[in-house]
């Protein structure tokens, strides 16, 4: 099934993605969070059962967090981006795994990096990074130059004696 | 104690030299493959340029290995497993650090999880500065290495025994915790 015809039976605005030397068909749809679940279900009914990707994007002037749900259909060659946006400061979402169990690793990520919530998801946690004591670095508004700077340029060199065997 | 010490059929200083002469003809090598450095190893080590000539081999574990190669970046939770290597090789180790990701930080001088300088956590005896040092860098840096053990510089075991402390410091204070 074509997406347009998706997108045309469930009612939503789309529009149509142009990438420079790529002509497969793309569309992008900003939908309603809690309708998400069960447009994700009618797409992966109708044909897109690979879940590509979940990517996030922030946008600190707006105060939102943009999360992105990839997806594609090996029978009409065709990619589909489903958006939501979350309130900055207490990003929060229920978790989507049971449609997808790669989602899982992806939630994991984002709340690693990005510091969203997945309600139900119960591997959210250390993933990627180890020891790690600050707020999460892929937000804008996380100021890598300074951390590394304080962090790795204030520990001393070892003095060293040059001593022979 | 022993009062008729045996007397030793060479001296203390000699049987150095010696054991330095035999140990650096036969470095056996682990490279711990963190970054892109580790695509310019196979050609090293394989016929093309063979450092088997000068009686390098690569070796599976840490335990029966002499010198220790650090082929690129060094995140926090990489340099933890890099000690935990380090710690397991038996003296004398060497370590030779490879391409400007561990001599200055490289491209990710600002990155929020790559600890800039990697001699600050463990002793270096050889830096290979370039990105990526070509085989015949590396070649060269191992001849390097060869000719400092044979007159002794090469030194950062002894180094690390020495200011074992403050090298456990600078790792903690990457390190929330050391324990797993």
């Amino acid at each position: 099934m074509k997406a347009i015809e998706i997108f045309k039976g469930l009612g939503l605005e789309y529009e149509e993605l142009k990438v420079k030397g790529n002509r497969a068909p793309r569309y992008k749809a900003r939908v309603d969070p809690e309708k998400l679940e069960d447009i994700i279900i009618r797409f992966k009914e109708s044909g897109f059962k690979h879940f590509v990707a979940l990517s996030v994007v922030d946008w600190i002037k707006d105060g939102n967090l943009e999360l992105i749900y990839h997806m594609f259909s090996y029978e009409t060659k065709e990619d589909v981006f489903l958006s939501i946006y979350l309130p900055r400061d207490e990003p929060k979402f229920k978790t989507l795994r049971h449609l997808f169990p790669q989602i899982e690793t992806y939630e994991r990520e984002a709340h690693e990096m990005f510091g969203i919530y997945f309600e139900g998801n119960d591997r959210l946690g250390e993933f990627i990074l180890e020891d790690w004591d600050d707020m999460p670095p892929m937000r804008k508004d996380f100021d890598t130059e300074k951390y590394a700077k304080e962090k790795y340029e204030s520990v001393p060199l070892v003095e060293e004696g040059g001593e022979k065997e | 104690m022993n009062e008729n010490p045996a007397p030793m059929a060479i001296p203390e200083e000699d049987w150095k030299k010696i054991q330095r002469m035999l140990s650096k003809r036969s470095l056996w090598m682990i490279h711990f493959c963190t970054g892109c450095g580790a695509m310019e190893m196979p050609p090293t080590m394989t016929s093309r340029y063979d450092m088997e000539r000068f009686g390098i081999i690569p070796m599976a574990t840490p335990r029966q290995a002499d010198l220790l190669l650090v082929t690129g970046y060094v995140a926090v939770k990489t340099l933890k497993r890099i000690v935990r290597v380090y710690e397991q090789m038996q003296d004398p180790k060497y370590v030779i650090a490879f391409g400007s990701c561990p001599i200055n930080g490289g491209i990710y001088w600002d990155s929020y999880n790559i600890i800039k300088r990697l001699d600050k956590y463990i002793p270096v005896d050889l830096y290979i500065a370039g990105c990526m040092p070509r085989p015949e860098a590396i070649m060269d840096a191992f001849l390097k290495l060869m000719k400092d053990i044979d007159e002794g510089r090469a030194d950062g075991w002894i180094r690390y025994r020495k200011y074992y402390d403050k090298y456990k410091a600078n790792q903690m204070r990457v390190f929330k915790r050391w324990d797993e």
